[in-house]
């Protein structure tokens, strides 16, 4: 199966009567797989993204997380892109990928639901890098303000209080409301579908940032595989002090 | 072979302990690779744009920078082979656009091949992937150096990083001790770089997180795991290893086994790096980065999860990080 069929659907492409600016329109990047636990995050980070009025959610993947993606979204009412792709990539590839698409929607705002999935959090330096943003991480609460943003982060034991100006990419940590089950999300018509080649992106050099498939890890089960495992979470602790 | 650069948090005037651990790895890895190993840290001076108005990096004396001597014995003595200190005038902060400028120019001046940050250093979540970007390197998460004559660092998720591999990458450090190792006697280079910090974050003010939204280790115990005296020492012994707070229910105030302060609504949303559940809980952990249980229900989509009687369990975990540790 070639990359043209897994994207059937034409390029986004901006069109006289699209009432979305192209300008300063935000995008919120939901990422290349499905939430890990729970879609809470994937919620909040939709409706986080509805505050700004022209969001667009971005979501790259297969299609069964595409369409859950664009589900989700629709229900915050922000509208949805999918580049469907079987790449599994790392988080400067998906950078990659979310970069291009911002360029392409003219998006100077990023959000980045870096809750749901922990391989997610890198992308959000990696995307600022691409676009040469301002990045701000660990975010908990999230307020447009006309042409600022003012944004309420995670540092250490605090909460720092932070006006955001101009490009920049915002990782979210904002959950919605507790939810136990969701319907099956149906093949989405809605969704604007990017292939990688109309974002100017070459799915044979993008391959070079693919990760090594790994089979995934069966809970530990013994003392010494879990003490193993928290090893690396120990409080350090330097001879002086 | 490249240079072996490893970012170094101050802790009020001394490096963070996490800082020191990265830095004994370094020390491990370069003397197996053959590296030297460069230790760097950003420091304030409002001056710094006096004293280099026309140029991006200009090498200054250290009697013109306070403070660093004793700063520059101790990561002596941890094993770094010389030490850069980049001097800007934007006050620090644990950002990318506070401190992103002069980081920059510490990467641009070094071009190495391996940067190492303490996994739980304040700056290292916003500067290591960051730094990998700019490099264009891997990114290793909670990795250690293991290894006998040849040192590689590997992370929980098979990645690892080798004296052959080609490439840059960046490893955050998880644990490990500081070792003194070094003399007292090795270069310093301070580097001046004005410009101020990135306008477009601006930090308006900071106060108390609420324990809802902490990103630290949690330890949450169940209502059955708070009402056995047993368990409640050993988990509150475990929390102390790993730097965690130990968060319960209502219940688990009136069995006094946590502070009013870490109650947790069974709704209330927790998203940190690591939680060790103990016990029956009833708590949204879905957020959860990396979650081991302990008791009865072992569950699925856990990292690890021990059967058996928790408060054995717990006391064999600490004994056990104890004697990983040493």
């Amino acid at each position: 199966m070639s990359l043209d069929d897994l994207a059937p659907t034409s390029p986004l492409r901006v069109v006289a009567d699209d009432p979305r600016p192209r300008d300063g329109g935000v995008a919120l990047w939901l990422g290349s797989s499905g939430p890990l636990r729970s879609i809470r995050w994937l919620d909040g980070a939709c409706a986080t993204a509805a505050k700004f009025g022209s969001a667009i959610a971005i979501a790259a993947g297969d299609a069964p997380w595409l369409d859950l993606a664009a589900d989700r979204a629709a229900r915050a009412q922000i509208a949805c892109v999918g580049v469907p792709t079987d790449l599994k990539l790392d988080y400067l590839g998906w950078a990659q990928v979310v970069a291009a698409v911002a360029r392409q929607l003219g998006s100077r705002t990023i959000l980045v639901d870096e809750a749901s999935r922990p391989e997610r959090f890198p992308e959000v330096a990696a995307i600022a890098e691409l676009l040469d943003a301002a990045q701000l991480t660990h975010v908990v609460a999230l307020a447009p303000d006309g042409p600022i943003i003012h944004a309420s982060r995670i540092a250490g034991a605090d909460l720092q209080t932070c006006r955001i100006r101009g490009s920049a990419v915002v990782g979210l940590r904002i959950a919605g409301p507790p939810i136990d089950e969701y319907p099956t999300p149906t093949p989405s018509a809605s969704m604007k579908r990017l292939d990688l080649p109309s974002l100017g992106l070459d799915p044979v050099v993008l391959g070079h940032r693919a990760l090594p498939p790994r089979t995934s890890q069966p809970a530990r089960k013994t003392v010494e595989k879990v003490v193993d495992y928290l090893a690396a979470h120990v409080r350090p602790l330097s001879k002086e002090g | 072979m490249g240079a072996v650069l490893v970012h170094i948090d101050l802790d009020g005037e001394r490096p963070h302990p996490s800082s020191l651990s990265a830095l004994a790895a370094g020390r491990a890895i370069a003397s197996s690779w053959g590296a030297t190993l460069y230790a760097a840290l950003v420091v304030h001076d409002a001056a710094a744009d006096r004293a280099a108005p026309d140029s991006t990096a200009q090498v200054m004396s250290t009697q013109q920078v306070p403070g660093l001597d004793k700063i520059q014995n101790v990561l002596a003595r941890a094993g770094a082979d010389k030490v850069i200190v980049a001097v800007t005038d934007a006050p620090i902060a644990p950002l990318w656009a506070a401190v992103g400028v002069p980081w920059q120019g510490v990467l641009d001046h070094l071009r190495p091949r391996l940067v190492l940050f303490g996994a739980d250093a304040p700056s290292a979540t916003e500067l290591g992937p960051r730094t990998g970007a700019r490099i264009g390197a891997r990114l290793l998460q909670r990795a250690r150096a293991t290894g006998g004559d040849q040192v590689e660092l590997r992370d929980r998720d098979g990645g690892y990083v080798r004296a052959s591999d080609g490439g840059a990458a960046v490893a955050l450090i998880g644990s490990g001790r500081a070792e003194l190792v070094g003399d007292e006697d090795i270069d310093l280079v301070v580097l001046v770089y004005p410009g101020g910090a990135d306008n477009r974050i601006e930090i308006a003010g900071s106060s108390p997180s609420e324990l809802a939204h902490t990103l630290a280790p949690i330890v949450a115990l169940g209502d059955d795991a708070a009402n056995d005296a047993e368990t409640v020492s050993a988990a509150k012994r475990l929390a102390k290893q790993l730097g965690a707070h130990v968060v319960g229910g209502p219940s688990a105030v009136r069995a006094g086994a946590v502070v009013p302060a870490a109650v947790v609504d069974r709704h209330t949303p927790l998203a940190p790096e690591l939680c060790i559940a103990v016990g029956s809980i009833a708590l949204d952990l879905a957020g959860t980065t990396n979650l081991v249980r302990i008791g009865p229900s072992s569950g699925k989509g856990v990292e690890g999860a021990l059967a058996g009687s928790p408060s054995a369990n717990l006391t064999e975990l600490s004994r056990g990080l104890e004697g990983d540790s040493r």
